[in-house]
């Protein structure tokens, strides 16, 4: 599943070291080639215990405390191949994450896989905050990264680091993977109180029927994305299944949510505030489109539509 | 909550742990101070369940003063063996009472450890060894339960006890690899370390607990002639006649007493001695040196000793006769050779009464107490008991086992109570002979006590009460390499009912002394000489030698196990999995990669397709395989055909 071999010159590529080896969509399995390890602070305090004991045994010619030094290192030694093994084996999967609007906490979901018989204490995923997990055998677990997302567009994961300590604390072992995992940032949401656009009459139809969105029209069967507010819930009690209200005003007046009429100075400011009537209009249930520069999308509702409309906002080029 | 409770109980177990690691210090450390440790510790163990009761800063920092002030008046210093262990538990006691952070917890294991460790220099023993282990086991495994494991201490114990198997070996290649090298000069702040079987001059038997047993050379004696049998070898050292009861030493003005020539018989013994640096002026000559020349000279004492300058080796020419007498006795030499330490007590006259002490002929009581020894169940052995403030009647009436010093001192003070002047005398018995040289090696294993006392027309005479209950002690030289320190000698007389049992108990004791002795000899005692000796036997001659060996050794070991490690996962690899992998490997260099999702029928199309060339080896591979894989009876005879598919198969 791992990419085949590295180039000689990828291999010491110092940025395998921090930042990991190029991403690829493939379960990663960590092995000796995607884990480093160095001692800890806590490891060179033990190492220099055990030189501490060293001296008091060659001081002293005390054969005891000479024998207990030696033990001291011996498992100083062999504590890196217990922490490499505390990584080793686990296969990593990247995980779909939810789109999210600027500001908030982007989390990429990561799965953990431990095909093997061994019981994986003290993993830590680096980030803000730090997760850390115990993996039992034969056991498979999914958790989050977190990424504060600052600005719209796509938010990437960048590196994740994978680390131990376990068992002695003497090590660390880390593995810095790369995936190709992006998140959608939607525009940061402006403020909720500025009220939507007029609806905007037909070209043919000025002036007239501005309210008339909420003219009741007649009743067709559910489709998937018709807002549920829609959804005559009398009907549905009554047993004739599920069916949307549908309203006249649709067709004679449509909300157009325009780039240029759109209030606020810079273009962020004015990308926020569509993106709150966005969702306002959407939970309205109103019909509605999007009129960016360079970018039109015709008047619908539903999810779908909001969603092509937020996607749109979050990319528009900045 | 739970998280809570786990977090006290690996509390409870920290600081229970680094009260075990300080326990053994109690006999060597000031009063004061342990109790001073104690109560932080029992402070800091109430403070677990109670955080408030723990002190603030303020309180701290009078504890800190406190403890300084604790140090300030034993006045040891810091330097050194007592006042270095002093000055670690004083701060290792308040250190517990600052624990915020983890990392403060780490630091407490760390000197716990060192804790542990600094006991070796006081004890050696092997069961001593075993509670150290066992402390140093539960350090490890607080440090892993510390790490990840706080709910789990049983795992980390058991993790932790694999690691030190798991680190045995290695810590048994450094040890018995790493070349052994005494410290420079300005360090030996380490000679207190331990009881060296070496002469001094002050004999104190009931101090010393354990002699270690050093085969350091101290002289070679090289005859011209015949060497003298075993009985004869007494060489001479300094003679104790003062006492306070406890330590024996020279006599003060003994350099006064006139100085006859002993009047000689028998065979002469011509020798040459080779003797090793040396601290004191002490030359050791076969009792008694009748010819010498200068820059020897014969002290009162009839003890050889030189004018040249000490620590250089020296070769010394002598002929001594094993026959002699030392004539009469001056009146200061009376006095030093009766004096006593106040009057003996009740049950000493009683027991000098019953042995005829006060009513026969000194021979008669000389025989009769050596019977004494040998009769009554008085044993020999290297570990005795320590002895209260009156050693020589504890050692009489109720230990009874000791060394040579013992039962020399004892010898004497006895012969003392019954108003015959006797005293200590000290040297070396016996050594190795070596037929081939001729020479008698002396090591410092080699040291003993005996007693002298003087007999009229006789002058004095020597008497070793050792041999009465130890004879093979004299009789047989003691080679370190077979001697067992722990060894005990019993003259029972119980063969009755009890025989059985007590034979059972003496196998079972000797079996221990065994295992002892190989815990002495190969622990305690492996030392440079030792080491170099050892090593040789397999060719590894000097410090360079034993550092490569070990280097490899390690770099052996590390591969080892790291391929233990990283191989573990492949071997539990289906096998047709494995060779199956081997031939997606060929492909995968002609571009040709297998999806994750895509199944071997799948890719075998996408391959036929890419190499029409190899369609009928693409096919043959893929359904061996998928008969192995997947059928419902895979023959086990196809894991070999597919091997060799995919061995010829070239793509």
């Amino acid at each position: 599943m791992n990419a085949p071999g590295l180039k000689m010159k990828e291999r010491f590529r110092l940025s395998r070291f921090v930042r990991g080896e190029k991403a690829s969509p493939d379960p990663v399995i960590l092995n000796h080639r995607r884990i480093f390890i160095l001692p800890t602070r806590r490891g060179l305090g033990f190492a220099f215990l055990a030189t501490l004991l060293f001296f008091i045994g060659f001081v002293y010619n005390n054969n005891p405390v000479y024998l207990l030094a030696f033990l001291l290192a011996g498992i100083f030694f062999l504590s890196t191949v217990h922490t490499f093994r505390t990584l080793a084996g686990l296969v990593i999967r990247e995980g779909y994450g939810k789109p999210v609007f600027a500001g908030d906490t982007a989390a990429f979901p990561i799965h953990i896989d431990n095909p093997t018989s061994l019981l994986r204490p003290q993993i830590r995923i680096e980030g803000q905050p730090e997760t850390e997990l115990t993996l039992p055998p034969e056991s498979r677990s999914q958790i989050f990264v977190h990424r504060t997302a600052a600005r719209r567009g796509w938010c990437e994961a960048g590196p994740i680091t994978l680390c131990s300590t376990f068992p002695l604390g003497l090590f660390r072992a880390w593995s810095p993977l790369r995936f190709n995992m992006k998140i959608l940032v939607y525009p940061q949401l402006a403020e909720a109180g500025v009220p939507l656009p007029p609806l905007s009459a037909g070209p043919d139809r000025d002036g007239v029927g501005r309210q008339g969105s909420d003219e009741f029209y007649g009743l067709k069967n559910y489709s998937a994305g018709d807002p549920v507010r829609r959804i005559h819930w009398k009907a549905y009690a009554k047993g004739y299944g599920v069916l949307s209200k549908q309203y006249r005003g649709g067709g004679s007046g449509e909300l157009w949510l325009d780039f240029d009429e759109t209030p606020g100075g810079g273009t962020e400011e004015r990308l926020s505030r569509l993106c709150r009537w966005v969702l306002e209009a959407d939970q309205a249930g109103l019909r509605y489109g999007l009129r960016l520069p360079g970018n039109r999308i015709m008047p619908a509702d539903g999810a779908q539509h909001r969603q092509s409309c937020l996607e749109a906002l979050a990319l528009y080029p900045l | 909550m739970k998280a809570t409770a786990s977090h006290q109980k690996l509390q409870f177990l920290l600081f229970g742990t680094v009260g075990l690691a300080v326990l053994p210090h109690y006999p060597h450390l000031p009063p004061l101070s342990f109790g001073f440790f104690a109560a932080l510790l029992g402070w800091r163990l109430l403070g677990v369940r109670h955080p408030a009761w723990l002190p603030g800063r303020r309180v701290l920092f009078l504890l800190l003063l406190l403890g300084i002030v604790l140090l300030f008046t034993e006045r040891q210093g810091i330097l050194g063996r007592d006042a270095g262990s002093n000055l670690f538990i004083t701060a290792l006691g308040l250190k517990l009472m600052e624990t915020k952070r983890e990392r403060d917890s780490c630091l407490i294991v760390y000197m716990a450890f060192v804790a542990a460790a600094t006991q070796f220099l006081y004890e050696q023993s092997i069961l001593f060894g075993a509670y150290i282990g066992l402390v140093c086991c539960l350090l490890l495994a607080l440090l892993i339960a510390m790490n990840g494991l706080q709910h789990h201490i049983a795992q980390a114990l058991k993790l932790a006890m694999v690691f030190v198997l798991q680190a045995a070996p290695l810590a048994a290649a450094m040890f018995i690899l790493f070349p052994r090298l005494d410290p420079p000069k300005w360090l030996a702040i380490g000679s207190e370390t331990r009881n060296r079987t070496g002469l001094s001059e002050v004999l104190e038997p009931g101090s010393i607990t354990n002699l270690g047993l050093s085969d350091e050379l101290v002289f070679r004696a090289r005859f011209d002639g015949p060497l003298p049998p075993p009985h004869q070898r007494y060489w001479r050292g300094p003679v104790m006649a003062a006492t306070d009861g406890k330590r024996w030493v020279q006599a003060q003005n003994f350099e006064r007493y006139p100085k006859p020539d002993p009047q000689v018989s028998g065979r002469p013994y011509r020798y040459t001695l080779l003797l090793e640096p040396q601290e004191k002026n002490w030359v050791f000559a076969l009792d008694m040196p009748a010819e010498f020349s200068p820059p020897l000279s014969r002290n009162a004492n009839f003890q050889m000793v030189t004018s040249e300058m000490r620590g250089q080796r020296a070769a010394y020419k002598l002929t001594s006769y094993p026959d002699y007498n030392t004539g009469p006795l001056s009146s200061a030499e009376y006095r030093d050779a009766t004096q006593l330490p106040g009057t003996p007590s009740a049950r000493v006259k009683d027991l000098v009464a019953r042995l005829h002490g006060y009513d026969a002929a000194p021979e008669l009581f000389i025989k009769n107490l050596l019977d004494h020894f040998r009769r009554e169940n008085f044993r020999y052995t290297l570990e005795p008991p320590k002895l209260d403030a009156n050693p020589i009647e504890s050692f009489l009436f109720d230990t009874r086992a000791g060394f040579c010093s013992h039962y020399a001192s004892a010898f004497v003070y006895l012969m003392r109570a019954a108003q015959i002047p006797a005293r200590v005398v000290t040297g070396y018995q016996g050594g190795e002979t070596n037929e081939v040289g001729n020479f008698i090696q002396v090591r410092q294993a080699d040291a003993h006590a005996w007693a002298e006392v003087w007999l009229d027309r006789h002058g004095w005479v020597r008497y070793d009460p050792t041999a009465a209950v130890a004879p093979e002690r004299i009789e047989y030289p003691l080679d370190v390499s077979r001697l067992s320190p722990g060894e005990t000698i019993y003259f029972e007389s119980a063969a009755g009912e009890f025989g059985k049992i007590v034979s059972f108990l003496k196998q079972a004791g000797l079996i221990w002394d065994t295992v002892d002795y190989g815990w002495q000899r190969w622990i305690i005692n492996y030392n440079g000489t030792h080491q170099a000796h050892f090593l040789a036997g397999f060719g590894i001659k000097g410090s360079r030698a034993m550092l490569n060996w070990l280097g490899a050794i390690l770099l052996a070991v590390t591969v080892l196990s790291s391929l233990a490690i990283l191989y573990r996962r492949r071997r539990q690899l289906d096998p047709a999995l494995r060779i199956y992998a081997r031939f997606c490997g060929r492909l995968a260099r002609k571009g040709l990669v297998k999806g994750t999702g895509e199944g071997p029928k799948d890719f075998a199309e996408r391959v036929k397709a890419a190499l029409p060339e190899h369609a009928d080896e693409v096919d043959g591979i893929t359904e061996i395989f998928m008969n192995l894989r997947y059928g419902r009876r895979p023959n086990p005879q196809n894991i070999e055909r597919l091997k060799r598919r995919v061995a010829a198969f070239k793509p």
